[in-house]
């Protein structure tokens, strides 16, 4: 040993470098098992939350389980979805209302859930489509779009808030500016209102003309302001002179005012709606300035501050809800986009540049404290939008906040060159902030909402009450109404279409009337129709009623798309499409009766059973 | 009021309530219906509970849904005969002749409740054995579903008990047989 000292000496740093390897290993697993447990959800058990994430370009509602991330729903709602039997067919309703109301497909981007007593109650959630000016309202005992709103005079809906502490309004920001009265000829610079909706009639009331463009918006927790951030003051139509001034603003308008003023016809109607032009009606619009071409503007849950967050300035402007003044302009870092808050004074805005989340306190920013900075996160990459969980309520939650982020890059395997958007959940419920979990979404989640799962859970329902117009068992039928017109009365119950064969002719529109007469929960059918663009989803107790072309003479099997029993596959029946000039009395070649005396398709009997 | 009224009246109160209340039940359960137990209940009405998802279910092993139960009629009748009888037996005073009354009405009412159930486990014999040959699944193995207790049929646990009429029956034939013994000297 003597002879080899340096061997000793090598054998240490071995051994050295070993332990802190292993050691160094410990602790890093043992930091990802605390996250892991965290949003680790069991098979079986629930998620706390429920989240709404807007799908962008997709046009739909993602809703998502918290903390599991788990997809659990999307809601189509601006576009149509075969698998959902949404708006596909032509004479779908919804789709014509899609049609009439802009287009098949939408941008959406925020959505914001109906309150009492400036908390969330289970009822609706709204969303704005950016790309059309429509606004659809979700029914959440039913997870589904039931309105879907064109709002006049308006381009780009970009920001929409409701007013709280009640919904009594719905406030939708125009984005994209206008002539004021639509014209292309109209020399005079472009405007934008801020359109007001009653949230049950989704009617208009009445709109407030803004010389700028409209971007985020938020109300005060009182009921008397709507705040919306405005960019482009300078009127311009190109982006050069868009960022002219040094200043822009947050535009705040006093709803009791506006309302008044509407109420004594102060209001110029155009399109049904009336239009208050604010140097007319001095007191409904204040415009504070903030730095210029700002982004988010978020009221804190105790309603004292509205936040407006720089983007292209690295601060967050502070202003007094009340007074309208402007209280402090902390710095908070580069590209600061949305601002969100816990139950504790906390705030925290997302910066696009600097790719994270700040935490940072209320108070002491506002006293003008150096050290209000809490705490910062990395997030990977670009974050647009952030929520804490009941951020936008007056009684935060506290425990965790969801990062929109518009980057993915190195986050996911690679998927060629469209790569997913990435979504990360952060606990928040410490002083420090920890990266939890993370997770893809298709295009393209802007901005997210969240419920308490005890307060949603006991309110949506699993099955349909039966409609008016729904088709009850036994009282199937097939119909010719017209030398062109053939009615069908269907009903479908595992596992059988009743009829379970129909005839028409070639040039008929058939109506199919058909209600899923199921009552247990979950037990969906589809009717999906070769060669005939149909494809319907009946949700058990749901009843649809669909007129379309009978098509070319042939035999179109209709089956169920949606996995149901045993007897899925053999669960469909035939449309049979005479020709035109047929008159051949077409018999059946075999149907055998089951127990329920429904008929079934099948072999011939190959007799008894035992 | 003698023991023997305040027992035989306490009785027909229980024989009466029977024809108000369901007398048998059955519970269903399957992996795919967590929290959601099906249920039927036999009054003598008929067969109520989840009977849609019942019988749908029923269609795939060829189990016919028993809708025509003529015992149902006859236990209506005979619960209203024992009723009358269990009220005679209160009315009649407490004379040897009485005494012997009422053990014949006791006596009487085990036969009743044994023959009905009798004919009740012929009848779940009949649901398990007599099926529809041309039923969708074969496999599923012809069954007996007991008068109480559980049975294994395909992936369903099927357990049979009495409900209120069942058990207001049983109690009532325990204090018509308590109200006829002998008393101690």
């Amino acid at each position: 040993m003597n002879r080899h000292p340096w061997l000793l000496v090598a054998a240490s740093v071995l051994v050295t470098l070993g332990l802190v390897h292993t050691m160094g290993c410990g602790a890093t697993r043992s930091a990802r098992s605390l996250a892991a447990e965290k949003v680790y959800v069991a098979p079986g058990e629930l998620d706390k939350y429920y989240g709404f994430l807007s799908g962008g370009q997709s046009g739909s509602v993602f809703v998502i389980g918290v903390p599991s991330g788990r997809l659990i729903r999307e809601i189509p709602i601006f576009e149509p979805r075969a698998a959902y039997g949404y708006a596909v067919h032509e004479n779908d309703p919804r789709r014509q209302l899609l049609l009439a109301t802009g287009a098949l497909w939408g941008d959406t981007h925020h959505p914001m859930l109906s309150e009492t007593k400036g908390i969330p109650d289970g009822k609706y959630l709204f969303i704005n489509d950016l790309a059309n000016a429509r606004v659809a309202r979700v029914r959440l005992d039913y997870f589904e779009a039931d309105r879907i709103v064109k709002i006049p005079n308006l381009q780009g809906a970009h920001g929409i808030a409701v007013v709280s502490p009640d919904t009594h309004l719905l406030v939708v920001n125009g984005e994209f500016e206008q002539p004021t009265d639509g014209l292309v000829t109209n020399p005079a610079p472009y405007t934008s209102v801020v359109a007001f909706l009653d949230p049950e009639s989704m009617e208009v009331k009445f709109q407030v003309r803004v010389d700028g463009n409209l971007d985020i918006a938020d109300t005060s927790k009182d009921g008397r302001y709507s705040f919306s951030t405005v960019y482009n003051l300078e009127q311009g139509r190109d982006m050069g002179s868009m960022i002219q001034y040094d200043r822009d603003a947050v535009a705040a308008i006093d709803i009791p005012a506006a309302e008044k003023a509407v109420a004594a016809g102060k209001g110029h109607v155009r399109n049904g709606v009336p239009i208050l032009d604010p140097a007319e009606n001095p007191g409904v619009l204040t415009l504070i300035p903030v730095p210029k071409n700002p982004h988010g503007v978020n009221v804190t849950p105790d309603g004292r501050y509205v936040i407006a967050a720089g983007k292209l300035s690295p601060t967050v402007t502070i202003i007094d809800a009340h007074t309208l003044k402007i209280v402090a302009e902390p710095e908070v870092g580069l590209g600061p986009l949305h601002t969100t808050f816990d139950d504790r004074g906390n705030a925290f805005t997302s910066l696009f540049l600097d790719s994270q989340v700040v935490k940072w306190n209320i108070d002491k920013a506002v006293k003008g404290a150096s050290d209000y900075i809490v705490d910062r996160i990395n997030v990977h990459y670009n974050i647009g939008h952030l929520q804490a969980v009941g951020g936008d309520t007056m009684h935060p939650y506290g425990d965790y906040l969801l990062a929109l982020n518009k980057l993915s890059k190195d986050q996911y395997l690679p998927v060629g060159p469209d790569m997913p958007e990435n979504q990360e959940l952060i606990d928040i419920s410490g002083e420090k902030m920890k990266m939890l979990a993370s997770f893809p979404t298709p295009p393209e989640p802007h901005d997210a909402t969240f419920v308490p799962a005890a307060l949603l859970k006991t309110i949506t329902k699993q099955t349909y009450a039966p409609a008016d117009d729904a088709v009850k068992a036994g009282q199937e039928k097939v119909v010719r109404t017209g030398p062109h017109a053939v009615t069908v009365d269907m009903t479908l119950i595992r596992s059988a279409y009743t009829p379970d064969s129909f005839q028409v002719k070639e040039g008929d529109q058939v109506t199919l009337r058909v209600t899923n007469v199921e009552t247990i929960r979950d037990m969906i059918h589809g009717f999906a129709l070769p060669d005939h663009n149909l494809n319907i989803a009946l949700p058990p107790g749901y009843t649809k009623t669909i007129t379309f072309d009978a098509g070319k003479p042939g035999v179109y099997w209709y089956y169920c798309t949606n996995f149901c029993s045993a007897l899925h596959l053999e669960m469909r029946g035939r449309m049979l499409v005479q020709p035109k000039d047929s008159t051949v009395v077409l018999t059946d070649w075999h149907a055998a009766e089951n127990v329920k005396g429904q008929t079934v398709p099948g072999v011939p009997s190959t007799g008894a059973n035992k | 009021m003698t023991r023997e009224r305040v027992l035989y009246l306490a009785a027909a109160a229980l024989t009466a309530a029977a024809l108000m209340l369901p007398l048998w039940s059955f519970s269903m359960s399957a992996p795919q219906y967590p929290d959601e137990t099906l249920h039927l209940q036999v009054a003598r009405g008929g067969i109520g509970g989840d009977v849609q998802e019942v019988e749908t279910l029923q269609h795939y092993i060829g189990v016919r849904f028993p809708t025509n139960l003529p015992e149902l009629a006859w236990a209506t009748r005979g619960i209203v005969a024992l009723t009358a009888l269990l009220l005679a037996g209160a009315a009649v005073g407490r004379s040897a002749a009485a005494r012997w009354f009422r053990v014949a009405c006791a006596t009487l009412f085990i036969v009743f409740l044994a023959g009905s159930a009798a004919v009740v486990q012929a009848r779940l014999y009949e649901v398990g054995h007599v099926r529809d040959p041309h039923a969708p699944m074969r496999s599923v193995r012809d069954f007996t579903p007991p008068l109480v207790g559980p049975v294994k049929v395909g992936n369903f646990t099927v357990w049979s008990l009495p409900h209120f009429g069942g058990l207001a029956l049983v109690g009532a034939a325990a204090l018509a047989v308590a109200g006829a013994r002998r008393r101690a000297a």
